[in-house]
């Protein structure tokens, strides 16, 4: 059985509107994060995965099994959605119960699972409270443990950390890193660049309904040939290094660091640049640490898509 | 000084007149009205029965274009104020469905997305919100009710002469005034309805059977209490009876046209009670 | 051991009972039923006020017999009256406007004499001091009351309240969930989405029955409630009173069975169900009219022939209510049972296709 999660040249349109468009994925397991604008396509792949909605064209097989088959597919998957809604009149309990009796669970397993979801999010003294009441980040939380209460093995969730204070929020991607620890999969999207970058291990970066690049960050990044990397360098002797870099063909730019104790310097080809590094320390200049400072994927974001809204 | 201070400049251009500005709210909801590739089929539908009373009033007046068809010249139709109280029923029966797709929409979503406090946090009172919502049943319903409706009193007053104007002007007061009755209810009970149901749909489906149940149950108290003062719950009846009264068809329904006025008068008052509380909970006071 | 699909439908209905009967906005749904109970209970709380009262006025004078009456002719005098029948033991003041010119009028005083036997009521009806007719007011009888409750049974509970609740629950158990966007956590779960559908509409069923039969239940007892007992004894027993309450409890069933699915399809495959309740409505008031095939394709139909008392027609009835009144081609129970619910089953396998195709797009909403 595939442990993986595959799109085969899926396309979704809404009449005239794209949603995606020719998205070939395959998602090993671990902490994916689905990256990119509003209106990128990052819900629409997530629903389509779910079955909520179906593609207009290609394929889409979670762990071998297709969103048409909810049967077995829910057994596995769990799904957090963005929408900030509850079936009417249910407490925090009553909401991961009930449905919870749906996959067919004795009552007292039923119960177990609930109450073992309500813990995992922290919200055991709220629970017999009515969801409306509930504040957004609790309504965020009630949400979560809905969508792993049954201890799915792939974890989908769209914005999850919407709405929680910080201390939840570390909570939070602690469970999700212990999910992915298991061999799970956990897919999720975010705007919150910085977090994406601690919690992911590999990302996919969406664009106006295309997949713009996938896989490890700084795999990406290295790909990405049309932005010359950044490298800080810290050192003894700055003006030293620098003027012995401007008559490397590969280095674009050299500035000197704000606090003069290191260079910032743009090269077009890193792993040239990596060597002459290792020529130079041997030359006598004291260097402390070489170390990109563009391979987050907050730069990433900035040159695939910052680039494609400016042109837009 | 902070930054906006230097920055900001007010708006100094025209503004739109006070007396006028519930208006604004149509341009609104112009737009939106529309939308509905049903709803707009529907709109154009209504003009179906009037052009077929069209070309019955210049048929009626051009009977000699028959003659080849060997029929002698009476007339097809009698243009009177039965003629037009018929087209008074059926196009206010197209109006009360359009009324149930169109007015539902108007005040419920400004309610929902938290928007009718945004309308009233601007120089636009309560009084003028309704205004302007109303505004929008009225001037749309006007256009399939009484502005055809003269229409055709026009046509039928110029095929005729001077005198068979003079002797019915009343009709033309009829279907006006039958015409404002008509748009006045739907517009206020569709209002109403539509501040106190969430559901756009929900409230189109409530306008639906304000009229049919209501109509439905006049008819049990009717049968079972044996009277007939349960038709003073049917809407529809009230206006009928006050309509034969615009006609003067002499139709008696059960009950004075006194007692419908009476009883549409208070339903009118209860929806705009209704209506009023609603909008009210939403005032900025200034 | 439970198959596991039987389970999940009990889920599901146990999700949706606290939406269809306790929900706020499905008030309007127990008014609708009720407001026939309140009707059928004021009949009776006033008829048997009435009773009380001519029974009262037999006791406090001679009971008058409407051989009695009969003796009474236009022209006599109030005195002449007194003479003949007695003291009234009531009597009413009237004040008549009779019109005398295009806009004058005359009020012309006069009284209203009532008698009684004990049962009927009898009045002597005068204007300035001269008799100018008699009349008799007999209580409602069982008879006339049945014919009624049979009318009101068909044209406003069947059509209009079955008609607009089932409307209210069924529509709201797809559509509703849309706009509440709270559809998605059952198409989360796994749960084929035919039986959710089976689910959903067995939790509607379930509301909607045991409102309206209980509502059924409520208008027979409230309609019965002025009769003694002898007299409902009579009719349980010997006038197949029984067999009809049990025909009108399975009628209001089978309304809920075939306007539910109706509903429950319509919901699935319209944005706005206002269309479609509107479409069907007129269906339904259209079937006297409809070709002989096309008329099965309605559940009015099919519940018209099981109603078990048929309507009187009377000749002063307008000739479209007379149509409506009419059923030209009754069919036997079975067939009509069979007919709806076949018709309900063709509707839902209709609506499992589209459940099947289902999408969740709540901005659409």
């Amino acid at each position: 059985m595939s442990n993986t999660i595959v799109f085969d040249n899926v396309s979704k349109f809404y009449g005239d509107v794209l949603g995606v468009n020719r998205v070939n994925l395959s998602i090993p397991p671990g902490i994916t994060s689905l990256v990119g604008p509003n209106g990128s396509g990052k819900t629409t792949l997530m629903n389509l995965m779910t079955g909520l909605i179906r593609p207009s064209r290609g394929q889409i097989r979670i762990l071998d099994m297709t969103p048409d088959q909810p049967e077995q597919l829910f057994r596995t998957v769990g799904y957090c959605s963005q929408f900030d809604s509850f079936p009417k009149g249910l407490t925090g309990y009553q909401f991961i119960y009930s449905y919870l009796l749906l996959f067919g669970y004795d009552p007292p397993l039923a119960n177990e699972l609930a109450w073992q979801a309500i813990d995992r999010v922290g919200l055991r003294e709220a629970a017999h409270r009515k969801c409306g009441s509930y504040s957004k980040g609790m309504r965020q939380r009630i949400r979560l443990a809905q969508s792993l209460a049954h201890n799915p093995r792939v974890l989908i969730l769209d914005e999850p950390l919407n709405g929680l204070d910080p201390l939840v929020r570390a909570e939070t991607i602690a469970l999700f890193r212990s999910f992915a620890k298991q061999g799970c999969h956990v897919l999720l999207s975010s705007h919150v660049l910085h977090e994406v970058d601690i919690i992911s291990d590999q990302v996919i970066l969406l664009s106006g309904g295309y997949v713009v690049a996938e896989g490890n960050i700084q795999g990406v990044r290295s790909e990405i040939e049309d932005h010359p990397m950044q490298i800080l360098i810290r050192c003894d002797r700055p003006s030293v290094l620098a003027s012995r870099l401007f008559g490397e063909d590969n280095v674009v730019e050299v500035r000197i660091h704000d606090d003069r104790r290191g260079l910032l310097v743009k090269t077009s080809n890193p792993n040239r640049f990596y060597l002459l590094m290792n020529r130079i320390a041997l030359d006598g200049i004291s260097i402390e640490s070489v170390a990109p400072i563009d391979d987050d994927v907050n730069s990433v974001y900035g040159y695939l898509i910052g680039t494609e809204e400016a042109v837009r | 000084m902070a930054v906006y201070k230097r920055t900001y400049r007010g708006y100094s251009g025209a503004i739109t007149p006070s007396w006028s500005r519930f208006l604004v709210l149509f341009r609104f909801s112009r737009e939106t009205l529309f939308r509905s590739k049903v709803q707009t089929a529907f709109f154009v539908l209504c003009f179906f029965f009037p052009l077929l009373c069209l070309l019955g009033i210049y048929a009626n007046a051009h009977l000699s274009v028959f003659s080849f068809l060997g029929r002698r010249s009476e007339p097809l139709l009698n243009i009177n104020g039965q003629f037009f109280f018929t087209y008074l029923t059926v196009q206010s029966t197209l109006s009360f469905i359009l009324a149930a797709f169109i007015g539902p929409g108007l005040v419920s979503p400004d309610l929902a997305n938290g928007a009718l406090t945004l309308y009233l946090c601007r120089p636009l009172s309560r009084t003028e919100y309704v205004l302007g919502k109303m505004s929008v049943l009225v001037i749309v319903l006007s256009w399939i009710t009484w502005v055809p409706g003269l229409l055709l009193f026009a046509v039928q007053a110029s095929l005729s002469g001077w005198q068979w104007l003079a002797d019915n002007l009343w009709i033309a007061t009829g279907i006006v005034w039958g015409s404002f009755i008509w748009i006045l209810i739907l517009s206020l009970l569709s209002l109403a309805l539509s501040a106190w149901v969430k559901w756009r749909i929900a409230a189109g489906g409530l306008l639906l059977a304000t009229f049919w149940v209501g109509a439905g149950f006049a008819q049990a108290i009717n049968a079972v209490l044996r009277t007939k003062q349960g038709y003073l719950l049917d809407v529809g009846n009230l206006v009928a009876a006050i309509w034969h009264g615009l006609f003067r068809d002499g139709v008696n329904m059960g009950f004075s046209v006194t007692e419908a006025w009476i009883a549409l008068l208070a339903f009118c008052g209860f929806c705009l009670l209704l209506l009023m509380r609603k909008v009210k909970a939403n005032e900025v006071i200034r | 051991m439970r198959p596991l699909w039987w389970t999940q439908i009990l889920a599901v209905i146990r999700l949706e009972m606290k939406k269809t009967f306790f929900a706020r906005r499905g008030l309007w749904i127990y008014l609708l039923a009720l407001a026939p109970v309140a009707l059928f209970l004021a009949h009776s709380l006033v008829e048997i006020h009435l009773r009380g009262v001519r029974h009262e006025m037999a006791t406090q004078s001679r009971p008058i017999t409407e051989q009695d009456l009969a003796a009474i002719h236009e022209g006599m005098t109030r005195e002449e009256v007194i003479a003949r029948l007695g003291d009234p033991p009531a009597s009413r003041i009237t004040m008549r406007r009779m019109p005398t010119g295009p806009h004058g009028f005359e009020l012309i005083p006069g009284e209203v004499l009532r008698y009684s036997d004990g049962s009927t009521e009898l009045t002597v009806v005068l204007e300035k001091g001269a008799v100018v007719g008699t009349g008799t007011t007999s209580g409602s009888s069982l008879g006339q009351d049945t014919h009624i409750f049979a009318g009101v049974f068909q044209f406003f509970f069947i059509r209009l309240a079955i008609f607009f609740g089932c409307l209210g629950i069924f529509m709201n158990l797809f559509r509703g969930e849309m706009l509440d966007k709270s559809l998605h956590f059952y198409l989360l779960t796994p749960v084929r989405r035919e039986i959710l559908l089976a689910g959903k509409y067995l939790a509607g069923l379930l509301a909607a029955t045991v409102i309206f039969t209980v509502s059924t239940a409520l208008q027979l007892t409230a309609m019965l409630l002025q009769f003694d007992t002898a007299t409902i004894s009579h009719y349980l027993y010997q006038e197949h009173g029984i067999s009809q309450i049990v025909a009108y409890l399975g009628v209001t069933v089978l309304a809920c069975i075939g306007y539910g699915s109706i509903f429950l399809a319509a919901g699935l495959l319209f944005r706005n169900p206002i269309f479609p309740a509107v479409l069907v409505l007129i269906w339904e008031a259209a079937n006297p009219l409809l070709p002989s095939l096309l008329k099965k394709f309605s559940v009015i139909y099919y519940l018209k022939s099981l109603c078990p008392v048929e309507i009187p027609v009377d000749p002063g009835m307008p000739p479209l209510l007379a149509l409506l009144v009419s059923n030209a081609e009754p069919v036997s129970a079975y067939i009509a049972v069979f007919g709806l619910i076949a018709l309900s089953v063709a509707v839902l396998a209709a609506s499992m296709t589209r459940v099947r195709q289902l999408e969740i797009n709540y901005t659409a909403d």
